[in-house]
């Protein structure tokens, strides 16, 4: 009798129950792929600052064949893309906005990338990746991304060769994070190191260049505002004290250290830093120890690359430029006050709870004495000698 | 109680129809007159009379083999006389029998009867017509032996016999059906067998009320657990080296007499994943083709489920590479997931269906226009997407790689199950589906031994020949399911 | 019952019925209320669990393996020990039906938020109802197979390999913890359901076997709960694991798969049968209790009227805070019962024995 009762009961529960009012069929959606933040301009009259938020929304052609079009939709016309823009005083809020003028229902669950506008992320971008992180949909690996200049138009642009644009910028984003010269930016890695004490989050930073979009370096905020940019040229060296490096390049003209015309391309470039911190009366001194090794694929100079000798005045004239390069960086982050490299991670390991939380990290920072030492390391040179 | 050869009767198990019946014939002394009555209207009976030597023989034709019926019968009655026909008879092969019934089933089951002077005999020249032993369709193995089991029952006893040489192989027989009186052999090895089961099954199949038995797989049906599982509690096979490695696993097989399908209890869940393959390959490949096939299962159990549960509820779990391209095949698709998903299964199966009764030629046509009209047809039609068709075709593929049949009927039936169950919740839904199934199947039992060992109760010991198929040297002990006295293997205590 | 439970099927029994939906926010917990490197405390918890069984141990061997309702009425009044039977049969009952409840409602954050919870519950009830009647020795032989089921997922936590930092453990030490006491008690109850091994005496194979396989249950949950938390404290950063609502839901959603993504929708799913496992045990003990209480009554009505009630009373608690509160007075008292029960029955046996020893 029970078993007869427990049977019936499944099955009219089965029946009735569906989940249909969160049924989220695919066909049916709009999956918002990339989302930019931006600062709306301000009409007059208008005591609030809006913002302006756009989405793209990848969508498979569907005007290239007509019904007899097989499902292999190879069409030259490659794949639309859906754009909509909001102007609104809330990210949620646009979205309920955005969501009157598609025939889709607008789902999250795919997003990839946010783009944040230069003068946005000048104004803090935390309480907009709040909600990002707030939302069970959204998975904690979007990133995030800084756009020099306005993101609204980078994004609404459509670039010739790259025919949708979000995957477009995330896409190389994703290659050129996979050397980690480029900093994966993730909703994750910014939470994390938005909360902890002793570093401040990054993120790349995109342009706008003609036809297509190119990675503009790195910007460093101080919590969650932008405060600076480290350009393209110097990301390396920036990723070289940051962490372990497992594939990059670098160029290096010898310039600066007085041979002129001369150049060094390090390539396969494999790296591993380790950070050593001794407090001095008050004060830290932290040494950075950074050995790289790669291979010259490219050197124009008088050097012979046979020589021993003459390969190892490379290796010190190259580490000599990256030591250079980075004491400067880290001066001018310390001026900034910014611990985008997390040194206060290490130092806060050193001390007692009461200590590190005694002493004003942020100042303290300033006055810290950080020394690098760069240690390069040419292990091959080529399949062809001269 | 003593266990030894021959057929046991508890008391008390026969139904009364049978008891009263029973007496009546016990009780009538076995006559000509009798048996020639009972036989009315049974044309196909032979009757010969020998009037010079007062015989009368009394058989089936086509039930007792020509060369022994003249070596045994006719050419000895032929060249003896009168007085010396009682002498004859007292050979050891012409047996007495004083009552009816047995006479009537002695010549049922093809002997012959001879009527002497108010006495009768029977004398076994039994010889039934039977198909040559030839390869099984059903199971299939690569490398190994080809011969499988056949209708007849001496045959695949003589099968078995062949492969066992030893006098451990008890046999013992049993009847069952009201009206076809089939026999079922039972075959353990003593020392090996655990007592116990064999006694329980005796009784089983005493217990069976039922007009007829048609197959193994029918009889299994009245013997095991649980009736109403979707799960074939006991495995059956066809091929003869399965038959004899489940009898030295601890194992006791029956043989339906009319049915080439042989069955071993106690079996597990487990049993049904392995294929004699695996034990005549190197141990590696035999561990991948194992691993395989449990991948298979799953893949038969959860995929088109997952198909629908993603496409219905968690878009989020596409791969970004992936997301356009199923977005874009489901795009014309004018049904929801789950529809579409049940439409596709159901053609698969009707086309699984279509081939199996028709055949082998027919049955070639039906797969083209199955797969390739309306597969092709269906996607271009935008009736499905062709990642649906994708998900079914392979879930249908892995549900072949299960090498039982009946165990594959049954997953198959189970997964659509699973796929409603996804379509109205999700992940959620087939979590809720296969907490179901694991809880049905922890309720099930073979022959009172759980059907989930070794996985629980955990043997890890058994492990190893049930989820890989670790080297020979390693297989040291009998399963623990069969619950042997003499668990180590290769050891037979004396 | 002819079947007699193995030392292995305790441990996985114990194991299922601690591990729950506490492990998607156990490392938050922690975090909370212990501070900086709170999984250091998961081993002092798990060390408190043990002195517990180790009570029970002593109940065990005290008792010769009776059954804890033959230990209680014999030597004491029905006017005492009804009362006692209700309460457990109370706490109990509600104990299995919130600890669902509590799940589902986690399930609706994630998926299907605006599907009746209470059907989904009713679903789960049923399902949990069919293994209990079943009885113990089945029900640890779904257990198993669910253990099986869930166990593997610790692997995932290789994943993690590589985002793991060593310096975001920090090297303080439970600095900026809040409400030490109240927060101890709620970690600590995702500790308890090992409690429920007083009920399984009648039912186990060896003597010897029984109290380790325990332990060793007890000390499964511990290594999950610690790695789970030690990988959680070391990927995330302090401040902000004590701001993440589930952070093994987010630990889950973090892991990308070539073929997949988002896995943590599976997981959610996959550990349905933890919790089931949690309310099944706990019916059944309440269903074992009431039996005792109501020797004539038929099994399976018990254990339908329980479930039944249980689910009625489900329908209160409405929101996952309200749950929560629920849960933590829940806890109190299972709580209560896990150390009272197996001091009560130690100082039954003592008083009777000695009692024994002097007539």
């Amino acid at each position: 009798m029970l078993k007869v009762l427990r049977l019936f009961l499944t099955v009219a529960l089965l029946v009735t129950v569906t989940g249909c009012g969160d049924q989220r069929i695919l066909e049916r959606l709009g999956f918002i792929q990339t989302t930019s933040y931006d600062l709306a301009p301000r009409k007059e009259n208008e005591s609030e600052q809006k913002l302006m938020i756009s989405v793209t929304i990848p969508r498979p052609d569907s005007g290239s064949g007509s019904g007899s079009g097989s499902g292999s939709g190879s069409g030259t016309g490659g794949v639309n893309r859906e754009f909509l823009t909001a102007i609104s005083s809330t990210s949620k809020e646009s979205r309920i906005i955005l969501s009157r003028q598609t025939e889709l229902q607008l789902v999250s669950g795919q997003l990839r990338n946010t783009l944040f506008g230069l003068s946005l992320a000048k104004q803090g971008i935390w309480k907009h990746i709040d909600t990002l992180v707030r939302d069970p949909s959204i998975s904690p690996r979007v990133k995030i991304t800084v756009v020099n200049g306005n993101a609204h138009d980078l994004l609404t642009k459509n670039y010739p060769f790259h025919p949708r644009t979000g995957q477009y910028i995330d896409r190389m984003l994703e290659k050129e994070s996979l050397s980690q010269i480029v900093p994966k930016t993730s909703l994750y890695q910014f939470t994390k190191d938005y909360f902890d004490d002793g570093i401040d989050p990054i993120a790349p930073i995109i342009k706008e260049v003609g036809d297509s979009v190119k990675i503009d370096g790195i910007a460093l905020f101080r919590k969650d505002r932008y405060i600076m940019r480290i350009d393209p040229k110097q990301s390396i060296i920036f990723a070289l004290m940051r962490a372990d490096i497992t594939q990059g390049e670098i160029s290096v003209d010898l310039s600066g250290e007085n041979r002129n015309n001369e150049h060094v391309t390090l390539s396969s470039l494999v790296s591993h830093r380790s950070v050593k911190v001794t407090p001095r009366k008050g004060n830290f001194h932290v040494d950075i120890n950074i050995k790289v090794s790669g291979s010259v694929l490219e050197y124009i100079g008088v050097l012979d690359l046979e020589k021993n000798k003459d390969r190892s005045t490379i290796e010190k004239l190259v580490s000599q430029y990256i030591r250079t390069d980075a004491e400067q960086l880290i001066a001018n982050m310390q001026q900034n006050r910014i611990d985008s490299l997390g040194l206060g991670k290490n130092i806060r390991s050193t001390l007692s709870y009461a200590k590190w939380h005694k002493m004003n990290w942020p100042d303290t920072y300033r006055n810290i004495d950080v020394q690098c030492h760069v240690k390069v390391q040419i292990k091959d040179y080529g399949m062809f000698t001269k | 109680m003593k266990w030894s050869r021959g057929t046991y009767n508890p008391p008390g198990t026969d139904n009364k129809q049978e008891d009263n019946k029973q007496t009546d014939d016990a009780n009538v002394p076995a006559s000509l007159q009798h048996t020639l009555d009972n036989f009315k209207d049974c044309t196909d009976l032979i009757h010969h009379t020998f009037p010079e030597i007062n015989v009368n023989l009394v058989y089936f034709g086509h039930l007792v083999g020509s060369d022994e019926l003249f070596r045994d019968v006719i050419t000895p009655l032929t060249n003896v006389r009168e007085n010396e026909v009682q002498a004859l008879l007292t050979r050891n092969q012409y047996k007495l029998t004083p009552d009816s019934k047995s006479l009537i089933k002695g010549i049922l089951n093809g002997q012959a009867a001879i009527f002497h002077n108010d006495k009768a005999y029977l004398i076994d020249i039994y010889k039934p017509g039977s198909r040559s032993i030839e390869q099984s369709e059903t199971e299939t193995v690569i490398t190994g032996p080809h011969d499988s089991f056949i209708e007849t029952a001496t045959a695949n006893l003589s099968l078995i016999r062949r492969r066992v040489k030893s006098s451990h192989l008890k046999v013992i027989k049993l009847e069952v059906g009201e009206v076809s009186k089939s026999t079922v052999y039972l075959l353990y090895i003593d020392g090996i067998a655990n007592m116990e089961y064999v006694r329980e099954l005796t009784d089983r199949i005493n217990l069976i009320e039922v007009d007829a038995v048609y197959d193994g797989n029918m009889l299994i049906q009245y013997i095991d657990d649980s009736p109403n599982s979707v799960f074939p509690l006991f495995s059956t096979t066809e091929r003869v080296d399965t038959a004899v490695s489940k009898l030295v696993a601890g194992r006791i097989v029956g043989i339906l007499d009319g049915s080439p399908s042989v069955f071993a209890a106690p079996s597990s869940f487990f049993e049904f994943m392995a294929s004699p393959d695996d034990y005549y390959q190197r141990w590696s490949t035999g561990t991948a083709i194992r691993v395989l096939r449990f991948i298979a299962l799953i893949i038969t159990l959860t995929f088109t489920a997952l198909y629908v549960s993603v496409t219905t509820y968690h878009y989020e779990m596409i791969p970004e590479a992936l997301l356009l391209t199923i977005t874009e095949s489901r795009s014309k698709v004018p049904f929801p997931p789950i529809y579409e998903a049940l439409l596709m299964e159901i053609t698969i199966e009707l086309l699984r269906e279509a081939g199996a009764r028709l055949p082998t030629k027919i049955g070639q046509t039906i797969g083209i226009v199955g797969g390739i009209v309306i597969g092709q047809a269906a996607v271009q039609a935008g009736f499905t997407s062709n990642i649906l068709i994708i998900a079914v075709a392979s879930s249908a593929i892995a549900s072949f790689v299960i090498p039982s049949y009946v165990m594959s009927a049954s997953i198959r039936l189970i997964r659509f199950g699973l796929i409603i169950m996804a379509g109205i919740l999700g992940d959620l839904g087939i979590a809720l589906g296969i907490a179901y199934l694991v809880v049905h199947l922890s309720g099930l039992t073979s022959l009172n031994s759980s059907y989930l060992t070794p996985v629980s109760p955990n043997n890890f010991n058994d492990w190893r020949d049930v989820f890989i198929r670790a080297p020979f040297w390693a297989l040291t002990r009998r399963p623990t399911q069969s619950r042997s006295p003499n668990a180590v293997r290769n050891r037979m205590r004396k | 019952m002819k079947e007699k439970l193995h030392p292995f099927h305790i441990s996985v029994l114990v194991f299922m019925i601690q591990a729950g939906v506490v492990v998607f926010f156990l490392p938050r917990m922690l975090a909370q209320y212990m501070g900086y490197n709170g999984w250091v405390a998961i081993p002092l918890f798990s060390v408190v669990a043990t002195f517990n069984i180790f009570l029970i141990s002593i109940v065990y061997r005290l008792g010769d393996g009776r059954s804890i309702f033959q230990i209680m009425e014999q030597s004491l009044s029905k006017l005492i020990v009804y009362p006692v039977y209700t309460y457990l049969i109370v706490v109990w009952t509600l104990l299995g039906c919130i600890a669902a409840k509590q799940y589902i409602i986690l399930f609706q954050v994630f998926v299907f938020p605006t599907t009746p919870i209470m059907y989904i519950k009713l679903l789960v009830d049923i399902i949990a109802f069919s293994l209990i009647i079943k009885g113990i020795y089945n029900i640890s032989k779904a257990a198993t197979v669910f253990f099986w089921m869930v166990i593997w997922t610790i692997l995932m936590l290789t994943f993690f390999i590589k985002g793991f930092e060593w310096v975001n453990l920090t090297p303080f030490f439970f600095k900026e913890s809040t409400n030490v006491v109240v927060g101890s008690i709620s970690i600590f109850s995702s500790f308890l359901g090992y409690e429920l091994v007083l009920l399984l005496f009648p039912y186990v194979d060896s003597k010897k076997g029984f109290m380790k396989a325990v332990y060793f249950g007890n000390f499964l949950t511990t290594i999950v709960y610690l790695s789970i938390s030690f990988v959680c404290f070391g990927f995330y950063s302090f401040k902000q694991l004590t701001k993440m609502k589930f952070p093994l839901v987010d630990l889950l959603a973090y892991i990308r798969l070539p073929f997949v993504e988002r896995v943590e929708n599976i997981f959610l799913a996959l550990y349905l049968v933890t919790s089931l496992m949690s309310i099944t045990m706990y019916i059944w003990a309440a269903t074992e209790t009431a039996k005792s209480l109501i020797p004539r009554a038929n099994k399976r009505w018990i254990t339908a009227i329980l479930v039944c009630c249980a689910f009625v009373v489900s329908w209160i608690p409405n929101m996952l805070s309200e749950v929560e509160l629920w849960l933590k007075y829940l806890g109190y008292m299972a709580l209560g019962i896990a150390f009272g029960l197996p001091l009560m029955l130690i100082a039954i046996l003592v008083i009777h024995n000695g009692g024994k020893k002097i007539a």
